[in-house]
């Protein structure tokens, strides 16, 4: 260990300063916690949470984490922030100096991210260390009832867990279906005795608002994964700007402080790490430090702090990505064709709006097929949709998601799809 | 404002989660280890042989999106200034030291679990009972073991400890050097005396065990193929670790027969080389044999474990009977395994092989498993010893 807490609060003074006079920063406080690896491998299992409540799913992260790290894997410098006010971010100990003052540099980039973009405005970020302290308070509390006991909550955490993600991706309060019906009343030819009158794509939230027959632990849990869900939505919708945010402010303030050489050189090194690009995969660091490097050459400060506050992944990709841009990144698209992959379109002249295209559908939360709900039967039956773009779903899964809600709901859960152009039922 | 805190607590936060999680991997490695107890790597190693097997990781389902098997899959996104249209992308060793196929099902997660056969027997078997084995009675069978037990003054010359005798010497001398007695520097003698010698203590124990012997018998005729062999190999490798597992003191008798039987070793027994007929008499036979000449079933308990491809010849079949009739009037249990896979005569024409002749001799004694595969293997295992 090459430094100490106090050279820690010496350079955080210097990067705090720079951020607000130069940068006009706007962060929450930030809590650093020095703890060593295999501390901050148990924190990553619970995304940063102080508090977590207890799944056997977060102990098979933890050991997959721990084994990567053992294979050495994992090489990037851990940075682990969470949004809540005041932020927590760790600080790994066996890491070297230059790297610590990278990291909190980061940190308060993504702190600045969390605070002041729209996507996040629903998030709470006061009081959720509270709120996850006390859904792990109450979930401990059922596994304990006699009358629950662990395998029953497990049984559910699981299937809510399935779908998860699964909720609306608007940042609108939700409706009730009455209150739908209300806004839908003067418009002719609604049926409104179907429900839900309108697709819900807040799956758990739809089982709660007609799960009248679910045992009260039950609905407690459906909203507890719910709750965590809505609040790590907006990191799955932003990760390659929020990431690429960080990176310029880190990157910018870095240079700002004037650092040493000894400092300086490993910075650059580690820098360049984390925003290479990677041949099979878009590298979020890569892409989003491109866009706001762009952003603030191009428009300046002021654009760059509008990105960060108004826009997700999808709408900067679209907004900030050209040809020019898929060009310098290097951006193409592949496919598996029998045991094989080979390149489909590069970005040239002709195809960089199809690498775009196929850019844009593989970003964050595209990645997660939409499903939603159709219809609650008389007999309580429940139809699914899923929202086909071209891409079907797998059905292996979604039939071993279906059994899962069925185990919650406790009637027949029935699933639509698109295979080949016809309708499939899982 | 930021705060700076070292993080303090040695408590591992996870380590709940993470026992919950080992034990639903070992729920799956309980579930699929019947997998791979006929796979060949494993049979024939004794109890400490390390074996590595795969544990499906214990998979949480969402929505994705996939391919369904269609060979073509979806377009994904990929970083480089020097892709080529229709270059083949080379991806180095990814997930090293995983041991799956390569990338074939992208997010399949495997672990690797190393455990010895002795541990694998505890997974197997834990379920599984040899029946009625408490039921008689002078089934305790008293054996005596010797143990050496530190250092008496008295004892027979041939118990002797040279090394002990020489060290009390040696400190009697040092005392009395010690206590001006005897001067070392002088050509006195320091003799041995009475006191010095000491006798290694042997102490006897007497231990109390099941006395029960049980008969392999196998069927090594020429209609044995190698595969069924193999099979039957294999269900004697897993019986034998599972009397290993569950019972410290039984005698194992190995007996192989074409239409002859000849007491053989373990050894000679997997590997010997076969051909001629089928008599199965002959095998129970010589188990009845042996059972009233050593092991007389008045004090023992007394199991026999026959596999054949149930190909008899036709004139044995009455003697057979007879014969096995005659063992569950003794025993504990007569298990026969016939092995019907597809390259055999029984397979095709099920009138002829002798588990329809005999299967209504089926009884608490008598059991009667067939084996077409060795995925069966197991199913058998527990057929015979779970289903009581």
């Amino acid at each position: 260990m090459d430094w100490k807490i106090e050279d820690l609060e010496y350079w955080d003074k210097k990067i705090r300063k720079i951020a607000k006079e130069k940068y006009d920063l706007d962060w929450f406080p930030i809590d650093y916690e020095v703890c060593d690896y295999y501390e901050m491998i148990g924190h990553m299992s619970y995304s940063g949470l102080p508090t977590h409540y207890g799944h056997w799913s977060f102990g098979k992260s933890f050991e997959r984490t721990h084994q990567f790290y053992n294979l050495g894997m994992t090489g990037l410098p851990y940075e682990l922030i969470i949004n809540s006010n005041p932020s927590i971010a760790y600080l790994m100990r066996e890491n070297p100096l230059y790297l610590q003052i990278l990291i909190m540099a980061h940190c308060v980039g993504h702190s600045d991210f969390f605070k002041n973009n729209s996507e996040f405005k629903n998030t709470r970020p006061d009081d959720v260390i509270f709120r996850f302290n006390s859904a792990k308070k109450r979930i401990q509390s059922y596994i304990e009832d006699p009358t629950i006991g662990i395998d029953k909550v497990e049984e559910v955490i699981d299937s809510c867990h399935a779908i998860q993600y699964q909720i609306d991706r608007t940042n609108k309060e939700r409706l009730t279906n009455e209150d739908k019906i209300n806004n839908l009343k003067n418009v002719k030819d609604v049926n409104i005795f179907k429900v839900p009158i309108e697709p819900d794509y807040d799956i758990m939230g739809f089982l709660l608002e007609h799960g009248s027959h679910l045992e009260p632990w039950v609905q407690d849990v459906i909203d507890i994964v719910r709750d965590q869900a809505y609040y790590f939505m907006p990191q799955i919708k932003t990760k390659v700007i929020n990431e690429g945010f960080a990176c310029w402010v880190h990157f910018n303030i870095m240079n700002d402080l004037n650092l040493p050489d000894e400092l300086h050189i490993p910075f650059l090194k580690s820098h360049n790490q984390v925003v290479c690009p990677i041949v099979d995969k878009v590298n979020p660091y890569h892409l989003g430090f491109h866009i706001f490097n762009k952003i603030y050459k191009k428009h300046g400060l002021k654009e760059c702090k509008f990105v960060r506050s108004n826009m997700n992944d999808i709408s900067a990709i679209r907004q900030f990505i050209d040809e020019e841009d898929l060009k310098e990144l290097g951006l193409f698209t592949y496919s598996k064709k029998k045991d094989v992959e080979s390149v489909d379109n590069v970005s040239d002249d002709f195809e960089w709006q199809e690498v775009k295209d196929s850019l844009i559908l593989n970003t964050g939360v595209n990645n997660i097929p939409i499903i939603y709900v159709d219809e609650l039967l008389d007999n309580n039956t429940l139809i699914l949709k899923h929202e086909h773009d071209g891409r079907d779903i797998d059905l292996l899964h979604a039939e071993e998601v279906r059994n899962h809600i069925e185990d919650i709901w406790g009637f027949d859960v029935k699933i639509f799809t698109m295979i080949e152009d016809s309708t499939w039922e899982i | 404002m930021s705060r700076f805190k070292v993080h303090k607590s040695s408590a591992d936060r996870s380590a709940g989660d993470k026992a919950r999680h080992k034990k639903k991997i070992e729920k799956a490695i309980k579930d699929g280890i019947h997998n791979i107890v006929s796979e060949e790597s494993i049979i024939g190693h004794d109890g400490k042989k390390k074996i590595k097997i795969p544990v499906k990781g214990i998979k949480e389902y969402q929505f994705v999106y996939g391919t369904n098997g269609s060979k073509t899959g979806q377009k994904k996104v990929g970083t480089s200034k020097d892709a080529q249209k229709g270059q083949v992308l080379k991806r180095g060793q990814k997930k090293q030291g995983s041991g799956q196929k390569p990338g074939d099902k992208a997010g399949e997660e495997f672990y690797e679990v190393e455990i010895d056969l002795d541990e694998m027997a505890g997974y197997l078997f834990d379920d599984l009972n040899l029946p009625d084995f408490e039921k008689k009675k002078l089934k305790q069978m008293v054996t005596e073991k010797t143990k050496r037990s530190g250092y008496r003054k008295k004892g027979i010359q041939s118990r002797l400890s040279k090394k002990k005798t020489m060290l009390q010497r040696l400190k009697r001398k040092k005392a009395a050097i010690k206590n001006n007695t005897f001067d070392d520097s002088t050509d006195e003698r320091f003799p041995f005396h009475q006191n010095d010698m000491r006798y290694k203590h042997i102490k006897t124990t007497k231990k109390e065990s099941d006395s029960a012997v049980v008969f392999f018998v196998m069927d090594v005729s020429g209609s044995m193929s190698k595969a069924k062999k193999y099979i039957a190999r294999s269900f004697f490798f897993l019986l034998y670790h599972f009397l290993r597992h569950k019972y410290r003191k039984i005698e194992i008798k190995f007996v192989s027969h074409t239409t002859e039987a000849q007491l053989t070793d373990e050894d000679k027994f997997f590997n010997r080389g076969s051909s001629g007929g089928t008599y199965l008499s002959s095998g129970t036979d010589k188990v009845l044999e042996l059972c009233k000449n050593e092991y007389h079933p008045d004090s023992w308990n007394i199991f026999t474990f026959h596999c054949s491809d149930g190909d008899n010849w036709e004139t044995d079949n009455q003697k057979y009977i007879e014969s096995i009739q005659e063992l569950e009037r003794v025993s504990q249990m007569y298990g026969l395994i016939e092995i019907a896979s597809g390259d055999s005569d029984a397979y095709y024409q099920p009138e002829y092989n002798i588990s329809s002749k005999v299967e209504h001799l089926e009884s608490k004694v008598i059991k009667i498993i067939k084996i077409a595969s060795k995925d069966d293997i197991w199913k058998g295992f527990q057929k015979m010893f779970g289903g009581l």
